[in-house]
């Protein structure tokens, strides 16, 4: 053959003898930010982290990651106010995750499929007692028998759940669900010892001489002292012993009209009970602003948004911004209450303060008034822990200084109220036990610093609407049936897929498209975790494309070493 | 060290005749370079190449050889493209290569093109260009090659000036652009005459195959290389590619720009057969001009104070609207593949 004789010839790929990277004064890195929804779950639940694993066609691994933080998906995915979805990223550009439908999902499928949940071995390592069989307790429980201890659980009532079972109305929370998901978690191998009450049957001495540690989750039982500058109705209900009873035999008195006092759950879901029942002018009267887009998130009615908007519908009459400011009475009888338009403000010392406005007084006609203020701890038989105060006082891992083997979380701490809050505390109240007992690291309580909607590249990304629930139309809802419905699986994935993965790699491929100089690689054909894309630092020249346009921004540019 | 001419040919014929040894799957992760080797996509442009931080054209190289598959012979005219990729010794193509002149790309591909089919042989040849060596000096060796009816696609990667020189005009400089020879002054604001139409004088070659397509949109380019290759006979391809040092703009912003051009209307993404429009990437809700135009240097001057200045956005403005309204890009709701969906990602990448 002949061969041409002039111009040059090099050899295919020989380039690579040429080190771009040394151009380079920026690297990109892959940075694992935290997801909005994750770091503000009480329960600190990474939605981002199972959401991915539903995106990857695994619905128990979804779940057991789940689980790995909060033991009762199918009750929070019920009744949690679910803030990861006010905080969730795809509400800047269209609608939030349905995140607590998707918690709801798994929860009911880890149910009717009987998923394992992933606790491995015999209990066998030191006991610890926990009293108490609300969120936070169960969750110290299971989170202690994960990690292998022998845990014994106590509660002065004959079952266990706490508020979810004595109060949270059956419309909200079927009781077959808690009930199945709860008999779930007890039989992981933890000892449940009903109607032990502490300070009447059990001793705090004799319970620290038998267990290595104590873990209080008592709640906060007994109503808040109410009264309009020192008088009261002589017939007084309060709230949360009216809801305890309507769910215990079914009854609630039926006036013919009611002011309810208070801007959290109770109040809600008894305004609801008793215009159900038969009431016909159910008033709410709160202190705060009513949930809505203008409204002031950390002064706002403290419940799910959605059942406020519930409640509208089936004709409760809110009064937000105002309190009240007299009874009128005649003789002994109720005939109304005054109230008074009032706002949070801060006042000259700097600190914020509820100040009446004189002159907007109005008077609402009523039968029957109804504080649900809100509740403190009944420290009978254990004051010595508390000192006289309404609640624990307890540093961020829930240690009490003066006992070093006692522990509590939930609402018996006053700064909770919500049942993910209590899940959250009984999860680190294990950590911290674990780490006495067995050195192990102490559970974090900060999270990492989560990304925001401006870091993600969101071109990757198409509009699509949110999944909505099935609601029992008004004229259709009862005391015992549920008014929500779950998703079906196809909806689940539809959902699932609108998530965008939020400071973690979702394995798009963009970066390894569209890097100019090959320089990022993969390590397998396919995955769908990051897992498996490495920079190749010899030939990256550090443009920065692929941090710019990965959508998740799990790509963030540094200063080179 | 640097080998000679013939070295480097000995070396080649030692090669060929070596039998291959089969990939060994690649068990240690640390070892990139044998990784690079295995990754599952054909590499026709390898790392190592002297381009620019995040060049647009290096992208748009890698991305349609990559499409185009291994059976792939390449003619190359003058430009940043060539000299980035065979600083000799050196090559970072994978495939063969060969350059000869800016003006004669198309001529050179001709010729290759003819040999193989006197040879019988069915490599298909990709002839490619700056838009210095096809809008204006290659321009008469593209037409006679449309013209011959030769089997080769053509590709134009579209940096709107003369990069490799130092940023001089060319046919396809956008108007009112800034370049080291349409300076904006006294006299005029930037280039004073308008981007050729390039895509219309192809048409009027009546060949089966001509698109425009940008590195905004990589599975769009995949899908016209491929399409395009797949036809015996001549096709076309112009593909935009943002330059970050002759645009002046950072180098992460390639495909940031990339997009807005096509979002704006600025370059429209069309498809043509012999002639004829078949179809374009409408646009869901287009971007004014100047959200593209800001975050470039070489518009710098059409944001002062000046009448001339917002004369000129508004000339650049029409210009997009006339696009939109010449293609028929303004899109009828969301569609998954215009300029806002098709870019879409899912987790676990595109599987196609
Ligand atoms: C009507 C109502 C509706 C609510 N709705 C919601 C909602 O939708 N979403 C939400 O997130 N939160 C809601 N909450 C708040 C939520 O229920 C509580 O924040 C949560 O249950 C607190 O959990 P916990 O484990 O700390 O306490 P609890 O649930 O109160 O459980 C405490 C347990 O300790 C037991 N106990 C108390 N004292 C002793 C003792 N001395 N010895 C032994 N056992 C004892 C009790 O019997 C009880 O079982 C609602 C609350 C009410 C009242
Ligand atoms: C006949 C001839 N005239 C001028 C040159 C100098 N020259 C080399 S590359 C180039 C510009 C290339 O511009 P373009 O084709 O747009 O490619 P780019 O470098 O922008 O990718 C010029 C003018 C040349 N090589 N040959
Ligand atoms: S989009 Fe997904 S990861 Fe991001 S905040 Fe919402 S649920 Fe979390
Ligand atoms: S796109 Fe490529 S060259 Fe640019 S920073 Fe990323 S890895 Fe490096
Ligand atoms: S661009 Fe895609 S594949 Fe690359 S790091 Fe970001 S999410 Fe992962
Ligand atoms: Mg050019």
């Amino acid at each position: 053959m002949k061969l041409l004789t002039r111009g040059a010839f090099a050899l295919p790929g020989t380039s690579l003898d040429f080190k771009t990277g040394t151009w380079r004064n920026q690297m990109p890195v892959h940075k694992h930010w935290g997801a909005p929804c994750h770091y503000v779950c009480p329960a600190g639940e990474d939605a981002q982290a199972y959401i991915g694993k539903l995106q990857e066609g695994h619905p128990q691994a979804a779940w057991e990651v789940l689980v790995a933080v909060n033991p009762m998906p199918a009750t929070t995915g019920r009744v949690c106010p679910h803030p990861c979805e006010q905080a969730c990223n795809r509400g800047k550009m269209d609608e939030p995750i349905a995140i607590h439908l998707i918690e709801r999902y798994l929860g009911d499928e880890a149910i009717k499929n009987n998923w394992a949940y992933p606790v491995e071995g015999k209990a066998k390592g030191e006991p610890i007692a926990v009293v108490g069989a609300g969120p936070a307790g169960i969750s110290a429980a299971y989170h202690l028998r994960r990690r292998g201890y022998r845990v014994t659980m106590f509660d002065a009532l004959p079952e266990a759940g706490g508020l979810l079972r004595s109060a949270i109305p059956i419309t909200r929370l079927p009781r077959e669900v808690l009930d199945a998901e709860l008999a779930r978690i007890l039989a992981l191998g933890i000892e449940f010892k009903p109607r032990q009450a502490l300070g009447r049957d059990l001793r705090l001495d004799d319970l620290l001489a038998d267990y290595q540690f104590v873990f209080l989750g008592v709640g906060a039982g007994k109503s808040r002292h109410w009264s309009v500058d020192g008088a009261v109705p002589s017939e007084m209900h309060e709230g949360l012993g009216l809801l305890k009873e309507w769910i215990a035999v079914g009854k609630v008195p039926i006036p013919k009209s009611v002011v309810i006092h208070g801007g959290g759950n109770t109040a809600v879901d008894l305004a609801r009970v008793m215009k159900r029942a038969g009431t016909a002018e159910v008033h709410v009267i709160t202190a705060s602003g009513l949930p809505g887009p203008d409204a002031d998130p950390k002064d706002v009615l403290n419940v799910v948004p959605r059942e406020f908007e519930q409640a509208v519908e089936e004709g409760v009459v809110f009064h937000p911004y105002r309190t009240i400011q007299r009874l009128l009475m005649r003789g002994s009888k109720m005939v109304g209450i005054e109230m008074v338009r009032l706002k949070k403000i801060k006042a000259a010392s700097g600190r914020t303060q509820r100040v009446a406005f004189e002159g907007t007084e109005t008077v609402l006609h009523v039968d029957m008034v109804v504080p649900a203020i809100g509740e403190v701890i009944d420290p009978t038989g254990f004051e010595s822990l508390v000192g006289g105060a309404d609640y624990f006082k307890a540093d961020p891992w829930g240690r009490i200084e003066t006992h070093d083997r006692v522990l509590v979380g939930g609402d018996a701490r006053g700064d909770r109220g919500t049942v993910t809050a209590a899940i959250g505390d009984g999860r680190i109240a294990a950590g911290v036990i674990d780490s006495a007992l067995a050195k192990a690291e102490m559970p974090a309580v900060k999270r990492r610093d989560f990304i925001p909607y401006e870091t993600l590249n969101p071109n990757y990304f198409e509009p699509a609407a949110r999944a909505k629930e099935p609601t029992l139309p008004i004229g259709r809802r009862t005391d015992t049936e549920e008014i929500e419905g779950g998703l079906t699986t196809a909806q689940i994935g539809q959902e699932a897929a609108r998530c965008f993965s939020c400071g973690n790699c979702m394995a798009c491929d963009n970066c390894w498209t569209l890097c100019p100089d090959n320089a990022v690689v993969k390590t397998r054909d396919r995955a769908t975790d990051g897992s498996h894309y490495v920079f190749d630092y010899e030939f990256c020249k550090g443009c920065g494309l692929c941090a710019k346009e990965c959508p998740c921004g799990y790509i963030g540019m540094t200063d080179d070493a | 060290m640097a080998k000679s001419s013939s070295q480097l040919k000995d070396e080649i014929l030692k090669r060929r005749s070596q039998p291959k040894e089969p990939a060994a799957p690649v068990t240690d992760e640390s070892d990139l370079a044998r990784l690079r080797k295995s990754q599952p996509r054909f590499r026709g442009l390898e790392a190592g190449h002297r381009a620019c931080q995040g060049c647009g054209e290096a992208l748009a190289a890698r991305l349609v050889t990559e499409a185009a598959g291994p059976d792939v012979i390449l003619t190359n005219a003058t430009g940043c493209l060539e000299v980035f990729t065979t600083p000799w010794p050196q090559s970072a193509w994978r495939l063969p290569w060969i350059h000869s002149l800016f003006e004669n790309s198309a001529a050179i591909a001709s010729g290759v093109e003819a040999a193989l089919k006197a040879q019988g042989r069915a490599t298909k040849v990709i002839a490619m260009g700056g838009d210095g060596g096809t809008f204006d000096i290659g321009f008469q060796a593209l037409s006679g090659m449309l013209e011959r009816q030769h089997n080769v696609l053509y590709v134009c990667y579209d940096n709107e000036a003369y990069m490799n020189t130092g940023i001089q005009r060319s046919g396809s400089t956008p108007h009112a652009a800034m370049t080291t020879t349409s300076p904006p002054g006294k006299e005029r604001m930037g280039k004073r005459h308008l981007k050729k139409d390039l895509l219309s004088i192809i048409a009027a070659h009546h060949i089966p195959y001509a698109a425009s397509a940008s590195v905004a949109y990589p599975a769009d380019i995949r899908r016209k290389v491929r399409r395009a290759v797949s036809i015996t006979g001549p096709t076309f391809l112009l593909i935009h590619s943002p330059c970050p040092l002759g645009w002046g703009f950072d180098s992460e912003r390639t495909i940031e720009l990339a997009r807005l051009a096509v979002q704006t209307g600025l370059f429209p993404l069309v498809e043509l057969e012999r002639g004829e429009i078949t179809g374009v990437m409408p646009i869901r809700k287009p971007r004014p001009v100047a959200d593209y135009l800001k975050i470039q240097n070489r518009f710098r001057h059409l944001f002062v104070e000046d009448p001339r200045a917002l004369k000129e956005r508004e000339h650049l403005q029409a210009l997009a609207d006339h696009n939109i309204d010449q293609y028929g890009l303004a899109g009828e709701g969301a569609d998954p593949l215009d300029a806002d969906g098709a870019d879409t990602v899912r987790r676990g990448g595109l599987v196609d």
